[in-house]
């Protein structure tokens, strides 16, 4: 049980380097609550981009240019589109259900980014390390579900009660298979540690004309990484499984009669939603930070990056699917083909170890 | 702009959006927080104007044949997104511009008034093509409405049956200049308000309707000969 | 006009080696028959107002009249009469007008609901514009006007400047009584007017079953922008054809064929063939536009927006555009017809024009491949599409389903070459059908007929680019006013990109119409969209909405 990355978190190299005491909780408070504000705020800075960056990607894919007249190629739409969004007339409609109606954006965009507590980010940027980090996450990130039911039951809006139903109908759909192909890795790496599920990645696999191919559970079980993406597409949202906020059925889904704050915190919600999941990825199978010359957070955020922009492709590309469709690939299909590859992975393991 | 010429006695919908100022559109509950320090104001008002005219979002909002084009000016070629303006919200909550692509009917102009109402301040409309000036080539028809300014208030007209796709980026594209200069368009509306049936005077087509129509249903009464 | 040979040779009353026998028909309806007119393609049976259902029924099964194309209704200084254009799904040549007039203290018909389901909706056009009633019609409401609507417009004694009041209940919910049994739950939801998926202002009234749709009901007329009003006031030499470009807006300069064509078979004018092959290749430019919208907004219901296809169907869509904005003028509301020919000739150099012309032909094949990779070749796509939206081929012609619609499902009906007009008869293409019956079917089949189109167009070119420069006639003579006799009806309809566009024209003597009446494709096909998604998934009511391609500015005129 030797991780490289385990025995350092961030607010111990913080208190470290401030000098506070470890031992005072109230200084390991302290140390913790910064940690989580720099975290916090890498990540927000993120999900900030993907304003600008959706919109250059998207027209990427569709042969246009997108915004380029607002700053060098447009970057300052972020701050434009923020400043704008937070400034609107904030609309509570009558006889929605308050105090549910107001915590929902919350809700959501606080579950996201809580599971980044746990993420090892490389250079050990990782708030805590906890060792029952993988279960943690995947608990913290469907939280969401409930911000979602949330806002499309309070909203007192038949299109927003709609998509929440979906929303739900799909998290269970899609959660079980979720996690059942993440257990596939934990029979791998023997741990829900996530530093260590990491560090167990960090192996060669095979070298390949000179080319060290470091065992990635995306090259050790191909099978597990496509489920685990399909079934991440499901879980944040996007297409083809984007019905909870299906534009062009039920308008805006749950998100449909929130305005300004409400509704950036939802739509940023959604997005560090889409990170987190990208996160979780990335460590469960792209090995974490890991990579060569670079620093490993580079190489982190390079990942989730690559993960988001392959959401945004299969946005631009992809039908949706139907909610019942959806349901049935969700149980009749994900979940038989997680379970096969549990056992199989089970049995491998077993066999070779 | 000066609301001095007014000669209702009712709250239209003019007034109550004129408000005590001037600039009232484009208050927010952020620039109220900053009280009337005419200091701070000046510049963060300088700062809100860039940032609105910078960006907006659209109304997913389709009427007639002008929306064609107007799904062009979002398409490939003409490319709305590089003024910032190209992302369609398909709900008035999340929208900030509304172009009204088309000609309105009698039974479309309640709606229509209805989902601008549902947009949240400080919002700005676009009328694009003929039919939003003046109903352009259905002007004489028994259902026309005779432009958008009857129903909803307007800051751009953009003329053209239908205005090329270049005109309307044209059209946005000033809007943005006069939103930055802190410029708010005259706000006129004209006779036909959302009213409650109960309060409308009592007269022949009143009389009519009265059993048919609840009471606090709200209506939209045309007086054609007075429109123009 | 050449009579096409009925193509199966089943022996039908009334139908002889060059058309049709109405002597022969007359017999069939025996004593129901009151009278017989002329009208200019086909001749009118007069019924009496009690007798429309046993008089269409004898047609429809005995005569195999089983397309009811239109229901005009008009008012007379002395009567009311309503219209029933009957023709046939296998030779629209066969036609038949059966008058059913009405007086003008008691305007009540028999409703032909029963006969022709698609009677419904164009009984309550009749019955909002014009004010005649119909006995026995299961919902005689207003359709197009608001319900408090003063008056029938297209009535003699409308006032247009009475003051109107119109309605806007919040939550209304006319459907509050549930339409399960009682230990389920429905919920009535709005979709539209104004709703990014009803492209345009449509309002479908739904009631849903949990996902399921458990019934829906269109609601149209948030576009009535009086266009038989409008026409009625035009004179019929130049100030109607700018008016039919504004009906489908998608593929504009079709429509303008149909009012060429019916005012020049009732004023009896030709078209030098020149101007015939112009028309033909701009006609299939603007079919070929309309199908692009038509192929990018059905990607929008299914893929969400702002996806590649929906671009790049706008892309190509642009560029026809264009072909057409360099020969017309204008990018969407050309008015480059004229009675009697075209306005203009092809621009110069006119090298320039084919050339560009031919570029947009040649990449074609690559771009729909391309389109086959992305759309009709993706297995979620046709998960979605396959067997959803079903709309089998006697409840289409029950309907009067025409177009694409009605070539999805297997019925080989295209005006243009079944009643053939323009230069179609010359060229060498063929009519696209498909079996399918459901939303992947009529894409497949707009996709096809794209292709045909090219092909039309290509052939155009060629002879174009033939033909003499001395024999290039644009126009024929044509009277500086027309006023054609008194009292002549015409019925004639051309194909458009979405089906049947039909004109129904009696002109008084003077040189304006006297009632102009549209018979719109779409207005038909969104009738059977009950028909097609009751049971279905909410997300499927939205691509069967969307593959039916209506245009609003062509359902409510
Ligand atoms: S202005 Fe012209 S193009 Fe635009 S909606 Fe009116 S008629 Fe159609």
């Amino acid at each position: 049980m030797t991780g490289p990355l385990q025995a350092t978190t961030l607010p111990e190299t913080l208190s470290g380097l401030l000098g506070l005491n470890t031992n005072d909780p109230l200084q390991w408070f302290l140390a913790a609550l910064i940690a989580s504000a720099l975290v916090g705020t890498l990540m927000l800075t993120n999900t900030a981009l993907v304003i600008w960056a959706k919109r250059k990607i998207t027209a990427a894919f569709t042969d246009r240019i997108a915004i380029n007249r607002v700053g060098p190629f447009g970057l300052l739409i972020i701050v434009a589109d923020a400043v704008r969004l937070l400034s609107k007339e904030l609309i509570v409609p009558d006889e929605v259900d308050r105090p549910a109606y107001d915590l929902a954006p919350l809700v959501l965009a606080s579950s996201a980014l809580l599971g980044f507590a746990v993420i090892p980010m490389g250079n050990g940027i990782q708030i805590a390390d906890p060792e029952t980090g993988l279960a943690y996450v995947f608990a913290v990130a469907s939280l969401a579900s409930l911000g979602l039911v949330m806002a499309g039951y309070a909203s007192n809006n038949k299109y927003s009660f709609l998509g929440s139903l979906r929303a739900v109908a799909q998290n269970l759909a899609y959660e079980i298979p979720l996690v059942l192909t993440g257990v596939s890795v934990v029979i791998f790496a023997g741990t829900l540690r996530l530093s260590e599920i990491v560090a167990a990645q960090s192996e060669t696999l095979f070298t390949l004309g000179g080319l060290a191919i470091p065992s990635w559970y995306a090259f050790v079980n191909p099978f597990a990484f496509v489920l685990f993406m399909a079934a991440n597409l499901a879980e944040v949202g996007r297409n083809p499984f984007d019905i909870p906020e299906a534009p062009n059925e039920i308008v805006a889904g749950y998100m449909t009669e929130y305005s300004s704050v409400y509704f950036v915190l939802l739509y940023l919600g959604e997005f560090i939603h889409v990170f987190l999941g990208a996160a979780i990825v990335t460590t469960l199978f792209l090995g974490g930070p890991a990579g060569p010359v670079l620093p490993g957070i580079v190489w982190f955020l390079i990942k989730i990056w690559a993960v988001f922009l392959f959401t945004q492709w299969t946005r631009s590309a992809v039908p949706r699917v139907r909610i019942d469709q959806l349901i049935e690939i969700g149980w009749k299909g994900m979940l038989v083909l997680s379970i096969a590859n549990l056992v199989l992975t089970a049995v491998i393991v077993g066999v070779l170890v | 702009m000066s609301s001095n010429d007014k000669t209702t006695d009712t709250l239209s919908t003019q007034d109550a959006r004129m408000g005590q100022g001037a600039d009232d559109r484009f208050n927010s509950p952020l620039r109220e927080a900053f009280g009337s320090t005419p200091f701070i104001l000046t510049k963060f008002d300088k700062f809100m104007n860039w940032v609105r005219g910078s960006s907006m979002f659209m109304l997913q909002f389709g009427i007639a044949c002008c929306s064609i084009e107007m799904i062009h000016t979002y398409a490939i070629k003409h490319d709305l997104d590089r003024f910032g303006a190209g992302v369609p919200r398909s709900s008035p909550r999340q929208a900030d511009v509304m172009i009204v692509p088309g000609t309105i009917v009698s039974k479309f102009a309640p709606r229509m008034k209805r989902v601008y109402d549902q947009m949240p301040e400080p919002k700005f409309v676009v009328g694009m093509g003929s039919c939003t000036i003046s109903g352009g080539p259905f002007q004489e028809g028994y259902n026309v409405i005779k432009g958008a300014e009857e129903v909803i208030p307007v800051d751009i007209h953009v003329p053209g049956c239908p205005p090329r796709p270049e005109a309307l980026i044209y059209g946005v594209a000033k809007l943005q200049e006069r939103v930055a200069n802190g410029e708010s368009a005259p706000v006129t509306v004209k006779p036909y308000e959302m009213e409650q049936f109960g309060d409308l005077e009592q007269d022949e087509i009143v009389q009519k309707l009265a059993d048919q129509i609840d009471e606090d249903d709200l209506v939209m009464r045309y007086n054609w000969t007075d429109s123009p | 006009m050449s009579l096409e040979e009925p193509r199966d040779a089943k022996p039908e009353i009334g139908v002889t080696d060059d058309g049709l026998d109405y002597d022969a028909l007359a017999a069939l309806l025996g004593d129901t028959l009151l009278d017989r007119e002329d009208h200019v393609t086909t001749e009118g049976f007069v019924v009496r107002p009690d007798d429309v259902q046993d008089a269409l029924r004898t047609l429809k099964q005995e005569a195999g009249f089983d397309h009811c194309s239109c229901v005009t209704a008009q008012e007379y200084q002395d009567r009311y009469e309503s219209i029933y254009h009957l023709k046939k799904y296998d030779d629209p040549t066969h036609e038949l007008s059966v008058v059913v007039p009405t007086s003008r203290d008691d305007p009540v018909s028999q409703s032909a609901n029963d006969v022709y389901r698609t009677a419904d909706w164009h009984e309550r056009e009749a019955y909002d514009l014009v004010g005649i009633e119909y006995e026995d019609h299961p919902d005689m409401r207003r359709i197009l006007l608001p319900e408090t609507w003063q008056g029938h417009p297209l009535g003699r004694d409308y006032d247009q400047t009475q003051p109107q009041v119109v309605t806007l209940r919040e939550h209304a919910n006319p459907l509050q009584e549930d339409h399960m049994a009682d230990d389920t739950d429905t919920m009535f939801i709005n979709v539209g007017p104004h709703h990014p998926a009803t492209h345009g202002v449509l309002h479908l009234k739904t009631v849903l079953d949990g996902e399921q749709v458990a019934d829906v009901e269109p609601d149209i007329g948030y576009l009535h922008r009086c266009e038989e009003q409008l026409c009625q006031q035009c004179t019929y030499r130049h100030q109607i054809m700018p008016y039919p470009d504004r009906w489908d807006y998608t593929a504009n300069l079709i429509n303008e064929w149909s009012y060429a064509r019916a005012a020049e078979t009732l004023a009896d004018i030709d078209v030098p063939e020149y101007a015939q092959v112009l028309r033909t290749m701009s006609a299939e430019l603007s079919r070929m536009a309309g199908h692009f919208l038509a192929l990018g907004t059905f990607a929008l219901d299914v893929y969400g927006e702002f996806t590649a296809i929906f671009q790049y169907a706008f892309r190509d869509r642009e560029i026809a555009q264009d072909i057409l904005e360099d020969l017309t003028g204008q990018r969407m509301m050309h008015n480059y017809f004229r009675l009697g020919g075209v306005v203009w000739d092809l621009p110069n150099p006119r090298e320039e024009f084919f050339e560009k012309t031919r570029d947009f032909l040649d990449d074609l094949p690559a771009k729909l491949d391309e389109y086959h990779d992305m759309i009709t070749s993706n297995e979620i796509f046709q998960v979605r599409c396959v067997n959803t939206g079903v709309l089998e081929p006697d409840v289409a012609k029950e309907y009067g389903a025409t177009g694409p619609v009605a070539r999805g499902s297997g019925i080989d009906y295209d005006l243009r070459r079944d009643d053939p007009y323009g230069y179609y008869p010359e060229l060498d293409w063929d009519v696209v059908t498909e079996d399918g019956c459901d939303n992947y079917a009529r894409v497949l089949v707009r996709m096809q007929e794209v292709e045909e189109s090219a092909k039309i167009v290509e052939q155009c070119l060629d002879l174009l680019e033939d033909w003499p420069e001395d024999e290039r006639t644009l126009q024929s003579n044509v009277p500086r006013t027309i006023k054609p006799e008194p009292d002549t009806e015409i019925y004639s309809a051309i194909e458009n990109a979405k089906g049947e566009l039909g004109i129904y024209i009696r002109s008084d003597g003077t040189d304006k119409p006297a009632r102009f009446k549209i018979r719109s494709p779409s207005f038909s096909n969104l009738q059977a969209l009950p028909e097609m998604s009751n049971g279905e998934y909410v997300a499927d009511l939205i691509a069967t909405l969307g593959s039916l391609d209506i245009i609003l500015g062509e359902v409510d005129r």
